[in-house]
């Protein structure tokens, strides 16, 4: 995949991912500049408009941080600024070396997201016990539904869960050593934010984080690769 | 302007990817309409969900996301005092009431565990909002 192609499938992704969220504070608020901003999805669609749509898309999460006093979304607010600033930054770049730095700073943030959530997890006693996770069924805001928080009643099952989650998050920067165990890594990445998505209700944490995989997945071939050779 | 605009900015675009670092006390909004004693949760958990409605969430959950962002309101909201929390999850509590009404007033209850219970503590309580 080059690098083009990389950004061009990220820019699809990100256009539907972008649309579904509009069309969620549409329902809500009927503000007409919400229809703006899915004429802009559809921008991002057909390549010689997606420059200024990715830029247009940039300055309404810019004035969504405002209007919201922060992320409206918490982290899935986050990740769809970082990936509209390194889409930005990748057509505004004067030559293919800055180009290939703004897509790879979207990799290495990516990699990051999953290994530090992983680490500040398995440094806590709590998260190590299985606790924490007994503790987000139990009595945090974040079950979909009260039938739920009878999975606090079993704490084996979430201590391995756990343990599942921390052990993919650590060692998610390992899956970048060979194509094979990246797509492999992958696919359990996003098994976790569809599990996120249906129990906890994070569905655009979902949608927005698939959106930067294609960009590891260049990173892994174009940086890694080479480097390591595996 | 530009200071705030940085401090909006910089969090994404250096993130800190901490999620779930540790499980913090977690808000519930309760809501008092004048002229009466109970006070009642806003935007309440459904007792269960089918699998068409798990299904129908994974791609659009409007009512889910405001959710969440009545929680982030919440955290900041006792973490430091504004008026724009105090205005929106104002806002939010009433835009879910089935009819209009007068006056109301809300308050954040945590729910946080000490030991093997569950212990629920007042935050928060706006004064009678109109």
């Amino acid at each position: 995949m080059t690098l083009s192609e990389t950004v061009q499938i990220t820019q699809y992704l990100l256009a539907g991912a972008i649309a579904v969220q509009s069309i969620e504070f549409l329902v809500q608020s009927r503000d007409r500049w919400l229809a703006l901003r899915l004429i802009l999805c559809l921008m991002l669609l057909y390549p010689p408009a997606a420059s200024v749509a990715v830029w247009g898309l940039w300055l309404f999460s810019l004035a969504q941080l405002h209007r919201f006093d922060g992320p409206y979304n918490g982290g899935s607010d986050k990740m769809t600024l970082l990936i509209l600033t390194c889409l930005g930054l990748y057509h505004l770049a004067p030559t293919d070396y800055w180009r290939e730095l703004a897509v790879s700073y979207l990799a290495v943030q990516l990699v990051l997201s999953y290994f530090v959530s992983g680490y500040i997890k398995i440094i806590n006693a709590d998260w190590r016990a299985g606790r924490a996770l007994c503790d987000v069924f139990r009595f945090s805001a974040y079950p979909v539904a009260e039938s739920l928080r009878d999975w606090a009643n079993f704490p084996r099952l979430l201590c391995a869960m756990s343990w599942g989650v921390m052990g993919f998050e650590v060692l998610m920067p390992l899956a970048l050593l060979n194509p094979l165990t990246l797509k492999f890594g992958l696919c359990i990445a996003g098994l976790f934010h569809l599990m996120n998505a249906l129990l906890f209700g994070l569905n655009r944490f979902f949608w927005i984080w698939i959106c930067a995989y294609p960009a590891l997945i260049w990173f892994q071939a174009a940086v890694v690769h080479p480097l390591v050779g595996l | 302007m530009l200071r705030k605009t940085l401090s909006l900015l910089l969090p994404a675009l250096i993130p800190s990817w901490r999620f779930f670092k540790t499980v913090a006390p977690s808000p519930r909004v309760e809501f008092q309409l004048e002229g009466e004693d109970t006070w009642q949760e806003s935007h309440p958990l459904p007792q269960r969900l089918g699998l068409r409605d798990y299904l129908r969430r994974l791609v659009f959950s409007p009512d889910r996301n405001t959710q969440l962002y009545m929680v982030s309101l919440s955290e900041r909201l006792v973490e430091r005092e504004t008026d724009h929390s105090k205005a929106e999850l104002h806002r939010l509590i009433r835009g879910a009431l089935p009819e209009p009404s007068g006056a109301l007033r809300f308050r954040l209850v945590f729910v946080s565990r000490e030991g093997g219970a569950l212990v629920h503590y007042v935050e928060y309580e706006s004064g009678w909002l109109v």
